[in-house]
């Protein structure tokens, strides 16, 4: 070892502090590599480790909760009653088991015991046997035949013996030859199965009675048991921290296909309380379950609406394609929910929720689950938007036509030239060199004469639906061409600068006109005005019966009445508490007789209304409606109907008169109204004309001379996805990105202050007041101002219409994710879009759980609520569609007595005619049909015929004073009738299916809860039901179905039948006379 | 410097900083909520209140039930018309069918769900009693003593509704009542006449009053209370009064006034 030097640096300098540090530095890159590693860089990890607490303690109490009461319940006399029968059929069912056990274990030791002697004995034979067979018959090898034959005697004769267990343990040597092995062992397996068929027929009062405990528990105590509780803890407790993924990769897609098809979703590695092995769906939890306060950061809740889950399945959409967001980022919060400038899907805010739905639920008009969309798309419609903005799907009958009208003129062209082929190929069939080719030309003349007969069907058919589509084109704005018949003229100028003074809740949003402007369309619409036919005069009416009219028929279904807290009634359409003030008595009282009738038809192929003298000319009344609705002129189809979706209550005139009289009484006494001379004047009309194209007025009213006027404003089909830098801020471009709303206050979302340079905050602006756009801008001439008006709606509808926008996207996500149906469930949504139009919602129940706006008035509160109109979630089911078909046409059932509802007389409110076109009631039958899962076409069921005996039993029951059926049905008796309260069973047969009619007579509830009619009328007796009452002497020994005789008996119900048993019934006649006596 | 203390300190630093990393990032606290202490009634303080309901006005004149749509009804009450029960008024316009209870209150205190049973007859088509009141959760038996059919139709708004046919001579139909409601509307649809409701009370203190109006509400706790009455046409009017141990507070005295 060589001497060190004196000096030398390492042996005389110490280091420590040096080595210290960078120990220190080491360690400290270190921690922090490690922090950056499991912590920092992965927030969700710490996430899964907190879920794993909170939801452990939170299950432990769960756990213990639920073995307390589980305890609680099997100490309960209900339960140890249970338990002691359990206990007794086990004492009875024990030793018999027993026997059978010991029986059954000998067959098993028998059959084991002879097993091999019958398996050697049976191949020896079966191969013996083939081997004769294979001999040939013939004479040369009779003897060789004859040998092989006498082996296969000899081995069935051949004797095994066996050590054959006879029970006790002890065992006989017996011997068997083929035949008997044979029978013995089929025996035996006979004897096997005799056996555990008995043992079944004995265990079969403990398993009931097991059954029995089990039902009592999950009776009272709902949801998951203890054990299953239990096992969640476990798995809880073992959590794996783990990154969950879900790769969503259509076929021919990249995973890496950013904003292309592919999909990667990792929101659930912090999102645990989603994941369903952890938290299964009968157990939702909340912050609050897990003890958190709302606002802690933790997204450890279950998605609150499992259903959603069911049908878009968390392991193939995951979640942001549904809540938007950055699915695979993770690093960050802010990342992860994409709530940066350059991330084009930001989260959703809950307001804002069901934009998710949009995206693929576009085509829909009615969602289930997205009320919020659902709202929207309705707003859309009766708040205008439609007149202005085309979307996709919505009143798209217009360009419909167009393209009807192309095909029909395009098949007949194609008809003329087909026409004119046939007797050249017949022509050449003639000349024909040989019969062949002569076959040839002549069987193709004849196909295409077929050929155009079908090209006429076809035509046909294109020409119905053409009168279908001009039937279902609607505006949301009443018909301006009518204005000097309806209205007062100095009440119009008012209207345009006033609308929500005059009006608080009015569809028609405000303009921003100047007064010159108003003076301008007034002008120009009261000129533009039909002046004639003059209306008929109508004689005053009676306001208070027109009061109690307006106010039971069903009118409030749509309009409302009544101001501020006083207000009650639908949104669909008008308030009527200032009709007096606006309206011409005489023009009010046609338009309730029939709001659907004109003045005037429009010929829209010559752009004009016709008039008397263009039918006089060609020698036709001056009649017009949807049965004579081609032009005189031009054979086209007209518009014969008023273009309103208020349907025709078929009123008599003296009840018209009644309601228009009591509108009439609806006005402020104080309002007063300056005379608007100037709506005559000429001068004006010029420019009144450019500002109602300008404005675009004609997208929701009619109006002559711009009836085929285009809308003024953008397509909104795809605006969600138009990238932040279309939409223009104008002059708000920095307080928006310093989250500074128009007024100047700083806006929050939640519970953090934000920017609203998104989509969510240009629409929540713009459908809050589209004026602010226009701030701090130099617009001198207000035509340069933003001319979308302001929409007449609340924050909640703002949410709304923002939700329906912001979903209104070309999506990103894979073709297969849009929901296109092509079964009943497109049947379905072609529905809701006639439902939704022309507010059958307003009245009927539809979707299960939906309000009606009738349900929700005063008037039909508590047991008022039987006044309601009928529930129809299950009409498929319940009605004939060919019944469904004719009722939809005429609800009055009746070419004569109109003046009524043709099911429920006893109703004040009443089934209106809708004149929907032929289009529409089929698409409506197939609605119902399909929202019941009913087939088409539709083919009822064969019922038997009633027997003279089953008819006596039937009546009999029916009669019988237990039955109450005749107390609220309908009999015919008017006496009875004023106070029925149910239809009359005479319609049954055509009306009713009876398969739905047997539920309903014996679980009513289930189908309709709510419903009048009890339940508890039959009880079940094993296989059938039973009446349940004391029966009539003549019924007694029935031993059949009683429900199912009672259908098969109404559905065969004759008028004669039903007069007999009025007569026999005292119900109806006697004490109906004798009560009208006293 | 020695070796030791550089040891020391880097065992002392690395613990330190693992000890850091280490600690748990769990903030939240299991938060049980206090299980709300539940009063006990002392029954050597308890004391009453009573009151007689009046009318203000004459009733409603009515005309006697027209059954004529059931036969069995009008031979039922041959000789006898039945009038609506509506508005019952006693002698000096005291007001029966009134619902008497301690709306608030009495909530820190726990009440056992009472084991009798409370009896709806349906007689001679009318409810018998007119209104009927019992507890959350008390059974309430329903009886058919008519040799009709009828139905029972309670349409509440908290509750759950149900709706049964009962013919003659049928069991009874039992049911319950889980929640607070004043008060459930009964039908009958078959008979549209028979009207009856059903109030349901989270407290044993409550009467119906006859027709002489008078109630009293005994076994009251010390304390500061709202009493409300109701009655059907007529709705509600509510009164706060305080009792002292073992007091008998009369003179709760109700006026309804016609209309």
């Amino acid at each position: 070892m060589p001497e060190l030097q004196p000096d030398d640096p390492i042996k005389t300098r110490s280091y420590a502090n040096v080595i210290l540090i960078a120990i220190f530095v080491l360690l400290l890159c270190v921690s922090w590599s490690f922090y950056q590693e499991f912590i920092g860089l992965r927030p969700w990890r710490s996430y899964q480790t907190r879920f794993a607490e909170s939801y452990s303690a939170y299950l432990q109490k769960q756990v213990r909760d639920r073995e307390a009461a589980e305890k609680a319940v099997e100490s309960s006399a209900d339960y140890q009653k249970l338990q002691a029968a359990l206990q007794q059929a086990e004492a009875v069912a024990d030793p018999q088991d027993k026997a059978i056990k010991q029986q059954s274990d000998l067959v098993d030791l028998q059959r084991a015991a002879i097993l091999s002697a019958f398996q050697t004995d049976r191949s020896l034979v079966g191969s013996l046997i083939y081997d004769y067979e294979v001999v040939p018959n013939t004479a040369a090898y009779r003897s060789e035949k004859q040998s092989h034959l006498q082996a296969v005697l000899d081995a069935e004769a051949k004797e095994y013996s066996v050590d054959w267990p006879e029970g006790d343990g002890k065992t006989v040597t017996r011997t068997f030859n083929y035949n008997q092995l044979n029978d013995t062992f089929n025996q035996l397996l006979d004897q096997k199965a005799q056996l555990t068929a008995k043992q079944g027929d004995i265990d079969q009062p403990v398993k009931d009675a097991q059954a029995a405990m089990a039902k009592l528990i999950s009776d009272k105590l709902p949801g998951l048991t203890a054990d299953q509780l239990d096992g969640l803890l476990k798995s809880a407790r073992d959590m794996d921290v783990t990154l969950v993924q879900i790769n969503v990769n259509p076929p021919g897609t990249q995973i890496n296909d950013i904003g292309g098809v592919g999909l990667t979703d990792r929101c659930q590695s912090c999102h645990v309380g989603m994941n369903p092995k952890f938290v299964p769906a009968a157990l939702t939890i909340t912050k609050a379950d897990l003890g958190l306060p709302r606002s802690n950061d933790a997204p450890f809740t279950s998605h609150p609406d499992q259903d959603l889950l069911t049908w878009h399945p968390l392991d193939t959409f995951g979640c942001s394609p549904c809540h938007g967001g950055n699915g695979r980022a993770l690093d960050t919060v802010e990342l992860a929910h994409g709530r940066y400038e350059h991330w084009l899907w930001p989260l959703n805010y809950p307001e804002n929720y069901q934009a998710g739905c949009q995206q693929c639920h576009s085509a829909d008009a009615w969602t289930e689950h997205a009320p919020v969309l659902n709202e929207a798309k309705i707003l859309f419609r009766d708040r205008g938007c439609i007149g202005c903005h085309n979307y996709a799907g919505f009143d798209s009958q217009g360009q419909q036509l167009q393209d009807t009208d192309r095909e029909i003129a395009s098949l007949e062209k194609e008809k003329v030239d087909d026409n004119q082929k046939i007797p050249i190929l017949n022509k050449q069939g003639d000349q024909a060199p040989d019969n062949a080719t002569a076959q040839r030309l002549y069987a193709e003349a004849t196909n295409l004469t077929v050929t155009v007969s079908k090209l006429d069907a076809r035509v046909e058919q294109l020409d119905q639906l053409s009168h279908s589509l001009q039937q279902e084109v609607k505006r949301v704005g009443p018909d301006l061409k009518e204005v000097r018949l309806k209205l007062h003229p100095e009440w119009i100028p008012y209207w345009l600068g006033h609308t929500w003074n005059f009006d608080p809740t009015a569809q028609m949003p405000q303009f921003r006109l100047e007064p010159d402007e108003v003076q301008a369309i007034s002008a120009f619409i009261w000129q533009q005005g039909l002046k004639g036919p003059a209306l008929d005069k109508q004689a005053p009416g009676d306001p208070a019966r027109g009061k109690d009219l307006f106010n039971s028929l069903g009118c409030l279904a749509c309009h409302s009445i009544g101001e501020g807290s006083q207000k009650i009634g639908g949104d669909i359409a008008d308030n009527l508490s200032r009709e007096g003030e606006k309206a011409n008595y005489d023009y009010i009282v046609r338009w309730i007789h029939n709001p659907r009738v004109r003045s005037a038809p429009y010929d829209p192929y010559l752009h004009r209304d016709l008039t008397s003298e263009d039918y006089t000319k060609h020698g036709l009344p001056f009649v017009f409606d949807v049965d004579h609705s081609r032009s005189p002129v031009d054979g086209h189809e007209l518009v014969v109907q008023q273009q309103t979706i208020m349907p025709d209550f078929r009123l008599s005139w003296q009840e018209a008169r009644d309601i228009a009289s009591f509108l009439m009484t609806q006005k402020d006494a104080s309002s007063h109204y300056d005379p608007a001379p100037f709506v005559n004047d000429a001068s004006l009309y010029e420019k009144g004309r450019t500002l109602v194209v300008h404005y675009g007025c004609a997208g929701c009213h009619e109006i002559s001379g711009l009836e085929d006027a285009s809308r003024v404003g953008t397509d909104l089909t795809q605006e969600g996805s138009k990238p932040i830098g279309r939409f223009d801020f104008a002059l708000l471009y920095t307080k928006a990105q310093d989250g500074i709303l128009p007024d100047g206050q700083p806006l929050k979302r939640g519970n953090e202050y934000s920017s609203w340079y998104d989509l969510k905050g240009f629409f929540d602006q713009k459908l809050a007041d589209p004026a602010v756009f226009d701030e701090g801008q130099y617009k001198p001439d207000p035509m340069d101002r933003l001319k979308m008006p302001k929409p007449n709606v609340t924050q909640d509808q703002i949410n709304a219409l923002t939700s329906f926008l912001l979903g209104s996207t070309q999506s990103t996500l894979p073709p297969s994710y849009q929901y296109l149906p092509t079964d009943q469930r497109q049947a379905i949504q072609d529905g809701w879009w006639i439902v939704t139009k022309y507010n059958c919602i307003g009245c009927h129940q539809i979707d299960i759980g939906q309000r009606t706006i009738l349900m929700d008035l005063p008037a039909y509160k508590g047991d008022n609520a039987i006044n309601l109109p009928p529930v129809l979630t299950s009409e498929g089911a319940r009605v004939n569609p060919e019944w469904l078909k004719s009722f939809l046409a005429n609800p009055s059932l009746s070419a004569t007595d109109t003046d009524r509802d043709g099911v429920r007389q006893y109703l004040k409110v009443r089934m209106p005619t809708f004149f929907l076109s032929d289009d529409e009631v089929r698409k409506l039958v197939l609605f119902f049909g399909a929202l019941s899962s009913q087939q088409q076409p539709f083919i009822p069921e064969k019922l038997a015929p009633l027997s003279d005996q089953e008819r006596s039993v039937a009546r009999a029951i029916f009669t019988s004073p237990a039955a109450p059926c005749l107390k609220c049905h309908m009999t015919g008796n008017p006496a009875h009738d004023a106070n029925a309260t149910a239809p009359n069973f005479l319609l049954a047969g055509q009306r009713l299916r009876s398969a739905w009619t047997e539920r309903w007579i014996t679980e009513p509830a289930t189908i309709i809860p709510g419903t009048a009619m009890p339940s508890g009328l039959f009880v079940r007796q094993g296989n059938r039901w039973v009446f349940n009452a004391p029966l009539p002497p003549e019924a007694k020994n029935y031993t059949g179905d009683e429900a199912d005789l009672l259908v098969r008996y109404l559905m065969e119900l004759t008028p004669q039948e039903q007069a007999m048993l009025s007569g026999r019934t005292p119900v109806a006649a006697k004490s109906g006379s004798s009560s009208v006596k006293k | 410097m020695n070796r030791k203390v550089v040891c020391c300190t880097v065992a002392i630093a690395f613990a330190a900083l693992v000890g850091g990393c280490s600690k748990s990032q769990n903030g939240t606290e299991q938060q049980q909520p206090a299980a709300a202490a539940t009063k006990t009634i002392d029954p050597a303080t308890v004391g009453s209140v009573s009151g007689t309901i009046k009318l203000d006005g004459a009733a409603p004149a009515y005309k006697a039930i027209n059954m004529s749509a059931d036969p069995y009804c009008v031979k039922a009450n041959a000789g006898h018309p039945v009038m609506p029960q509506e508005v019952v008024t006693g002698d000096g316009n005291t007001l029966g069918n009134v619902v008497v209870y301690v709306k608030s209150g009495a909530e820190g205190y726990s009440f056992p769900t009472p084991t009798d049973t409370v009896t709806l007859d349906q007689k001679n088509c009318t409810y018998t009693p007119h209104v009927l009141a019992l507890m959350v959760g008390q059974q309430l038996s329903v009886i058919n003593s008519d040799d009709t059919t009828h139905n029972i139709h309670p349409t509440p708004t908290d509750n759950r509704e149900w709706n049964k046919s009962q013919p003659p001579k049928a069991p009874a139909i039992t049911d319950s009542f889980a929640r607070p409601e004043i008060a459930i509307p009964v039908k009958c649809n078959v008979h549209p006449w028979m009207k009856g409701y059903i109030a349901v009370m989270a407290n044993p203190f409550y009467a119906v009053t006859d027709k002489d109006g008078k109630f009293d509400l005994k076994g009251l706790p010390p304390g500061t209370y709202t009493i409300e009455a109701w009655q059907e046409k007529y709705g509600t009017q509510d009164q706060t009064v305080t009792i002292g141990a073992k007091e008998d507070k009369a003179g709760v005295d109700f006026t309804f006034k016609a209309q």
